[in-house]
């Protein structure tokens, strides 16, 4: 097992990480077999499970550390980083219907 | 406290927390299930949950379409929500660990994340807490109209409260642990009714819409007798209700020490107390109660309880049971009388969906269109009957071509049972039902070809009064009381007076006090009664003379009205009988 992998991302958009953008990490997240955390502040949140995104309450702006530990850390947290800088946009995942 | 009126019919009060069962809305209708249940119901909730997000795919999907990814993926987070592991397992383990409904689970554990979303003090994201409620309220949705959570898997004892319950659901109920039921549907003498009246839970119907002012788990006071609904009753009105239910109890003390004595009035003349039965179980309270016999045996539960046809193994099962434990009793086994409000599950395809199904194809009508399932009973009454005092009776008829037509059937099926030499009772007494005007019209014609009358109030008064039972609007016409009634049984009782051949009141009538007196005073000595009022009604027989009763029915004869009849008639019992404890608490 590797060593964990850290990165801070910023949360774009207007309404903060609302439903859609929890649920497109969530999807993301899913897709790697490492652990992926999300910090804000002392609030964790498992990057796979939409409500526990949810409940971080990320307000746009907010800074989140990201934290992935596993076999495919490193590309975990560059498709992360790369979602957000996107601002999720022309990320709607099509697979999972 | 809220009090909802409807129509009683089946007596005794029950004081007990409320179950929803089938509500329209997505009310959660049972908070716990039993141990048993665990598994079925954890499978039920994930049925239910593949449901909705198959549901959900296909929002997506259309979304996708005609709106757009970005409204697409909307649905997406739903569907990804409704899956998440989490969620699915908190579910699931409150439905293992502590018994919860899946509808009762899944509205709790989905509650507390909205909550948890409102609280977070984004107003944005506090507003996704919509979106958690839209889910819960598909997913209750897809538990409650997917199928009606198991009666029979019942925890603790509950009132059941429902639109309707069909007779397929009230002969299910669990009688250990459904104290009474409400239903907002339904009429005095429906099939329903009729089984509450049998498996002796307090019951209420035709209360009209009610549901929507009770929750799950509400102290509901069901008074089966004066025909109300208590809702989340105050202190003062629970205990006046428990105080009631004591006093019953010594009252029912008091009438088990006339099970063993026989009904005479008391100038000694003796009437026969008989019982009616839909199910071979109640024959047990009727022996118990000292019941003269089965004064009517509905066949129809052999019917409704299944999902085929009976055999005539079942038939015969059923009517040896019965004899066996009424000994040397009579049992009056009536053959089938499906009707239109009494839903069968296998013979449907026979329910005619005609506008007036009351005056269509049912009862003897479809015995004599459907000869091999009539055979196929008689058969089985015959080989029965071997075994005890059993009489044939058959319903609604009308004409005397039907009359001898049926008796036709029953002689072929007798020449059938000779040639394979089967065992069975050759004689055996046949009568009719007289329950339509016409046939209560010609009753000395019918007299002198049978060998037996058994009135059947219920049709009677329906047919005579030209009312369906079961509609509210115009149910207050339906009086037993009602002189044109009166004036048809005093025919009948008539016609078997002068051609020589018993007559009994069955019927809802009979099993009311208040018309004893009358009965007798118009010349009857055989009542065949709902079981738990056999002892009610030997107890009346004891407080009057048939002297007395003939003053009584003289009397109520010269009056006009049913209103005026039925108060007389209260009056009179009350007099004769002044240390009667009426069947509910003075409110």
């Amino acid at each position: 097992m590797s060593d964990a992998v850290t990165g801070n991302v910023t949360v774009p958009g207007t309404n903060g990480l609302h439903m859609v953008p929890c649920s497109l990490l969530a999807q993301r997240a899913s897709k790697f077999a490492c652990q992926i955390t999300i910090k804000k502040g002392d609030t964790r949140a498992d990057a796979r499970n939409i409500f526990e995104l949810l409940g971080l309450g990320a307000g746009e702006g907010t800074v989140l550390a990201c934290e992935a530990t596993g076999e495919d850390a490193g590309p975990a947290m560059a498709d992360l980083v790369d979602l957000f800088e996107s601002g999720f946009e022309g990320h709607a995942d099509r697979t999972s219907s | 406290m809220l009090t909802r009126t409807g129509i009683a019919v089946s007596p005794g009060v029950a004081i007990s927390p409320a179950m929803l069962f089938g509500s329209q809305e997505f009310r959660i209708p049972q908070r716990f299930v039993s141990v048993d249940a665990v598994d079925s119901e954890v499978s039920r909730f994930q049925a239910s949950v593949a449901t909705v997000s198959d549901a959900l795919g296909e929002n997506e999907r259309v979304a996708r379409e005609q709106l757009g990814d970005q409204y697409a993926a909307i649905f997406s987070a739903h569907r990804m929500m409704l899956r998440d592991p989490k969620l699915n397992g908190e579910i699931e383990t409150l439905i293992r660990s502590k018994c919860f409904s899946p509808e009762f689970a899944a509205s709790r554990v989905l509650r507390n994340y909205a909550k948890t979303l409102q609280n977070l003090g984004n107003a944005y994201l506090a507003e996704r807490a919509a979106d958690v409620f839209d889910l819960e309220k598909r997913l209750l949705k897809t538990l409650l109209g997917e199928q009606r959570p198991e009666l029979s898997h019942l925890a603790e004892p509950v009132v059941v409260l429902a639109h309707n319950l069909t007779p397929g659901e009230t002969a299910n109920l669990n009688r250990d642990f459904v104290k009474g039921f409400a239903t907002e549907a339904g009429g005095h003498t429906s099939h329903t009714a009729i089984l509450a009246g049998a498996l002796e839970i307090p019951a209420v119907v035709g209360i009209g819409k009610f549901l929507a002012d009770v929750s799950a788990g509400d102290v509901v006071i069901i008074d089966g007798n004066r025909g109300e609904v208590i809702i989340d009753p105050d202190e003062a009105t629970i205990a006046q209700y428990q105080d009631f239910l004591k006093q019953r109890e010594s009252e029912s003390e008091r009438l088990a020490a006339l099970n063993t004595i026989e009904a005479r009035t008391n100038d000694n003349v003796r009437i026969q107390v008989l019982g009616n039965i839909e199910f071979p179980q109640e024959v047990t309270q009727c022996a118990k109660r000292g019941a003269d016999g089965i004064g009517l045996y509905r066949t129809e539960f052999l019917y409704l309880g299944s999902d085929h046809e009976p055999t005539e193994e079942e038939h015969y099962d059923a009517y040896c049971r019965v004899i066996e434990e009424m000994g040397d009793h009579p049992v009056v086994i009536r053959t089938l009388d499906l009707g239109a409000d009494k839903i069968p599950g296998d013979i449907e395809e026979f329910r005619t969906k005609a506008d007036n199904p009351a005056l269509g194809l049912r009862s003897i009508r479809l015995s004599l269109r459907h000869l091999e399932q009539f055979k196929t009973q008689l058969r089985a009454i015959l080989r029965a009957a071997v075994h005890g005092h059993i009489r044939i009776m058959f319903p609604l008829v009308t004409t005397l071509l039907e009359l001898r037509r049926a008796r036709m059937i029953l002689a072929d099926v007798i020449e059938d049972l000779e040639e394979e030499k089967a065992e069975f009772r050759r004689e055996i007494p046949v009568g009719m039902m007289v329950e339509v005007p016409a046939a209560a019209l010609l009753a000395h014609n019918f007299a002198r070809e049978v060998d037996f009358f058994s009135i059947g109030t219920n049709d009677l008064i329906q047919y005579t009064m030209a009312v369906d039972r079961a509609e509210p609007s115009v149910a207050s016409l339906y009086r037993a009381g009602d002189p044109s009634i009166l004036r048809l049984i005093q025919m009948v009782i008539d016609a078997g007076r002068v051609e020589g051949i018993p007559v009994t009141v069955c019927g809802q009538m009979s099993s009311d006090p208040k018309f004893v007196p009358l009965l007798i005073g118009l010349g009857i000595r055989n009542v065949s009664v709902t079981p738990i009022a056999v002892p009610e009604v030997k107890d009346v027989v004891r407080n009057f003379s048939v002297e007395d009763a003939e003053q009584i029915a003289k009397h109520a004869l010269s009056l006009d009205v049913a209103r005026d009849v039925e108060n007389y008639l209260r009056t009179e019992l009350n007099r004769l009988c002044p240390d009667r404890i009426s069947g509910s608490p003075d409110t």
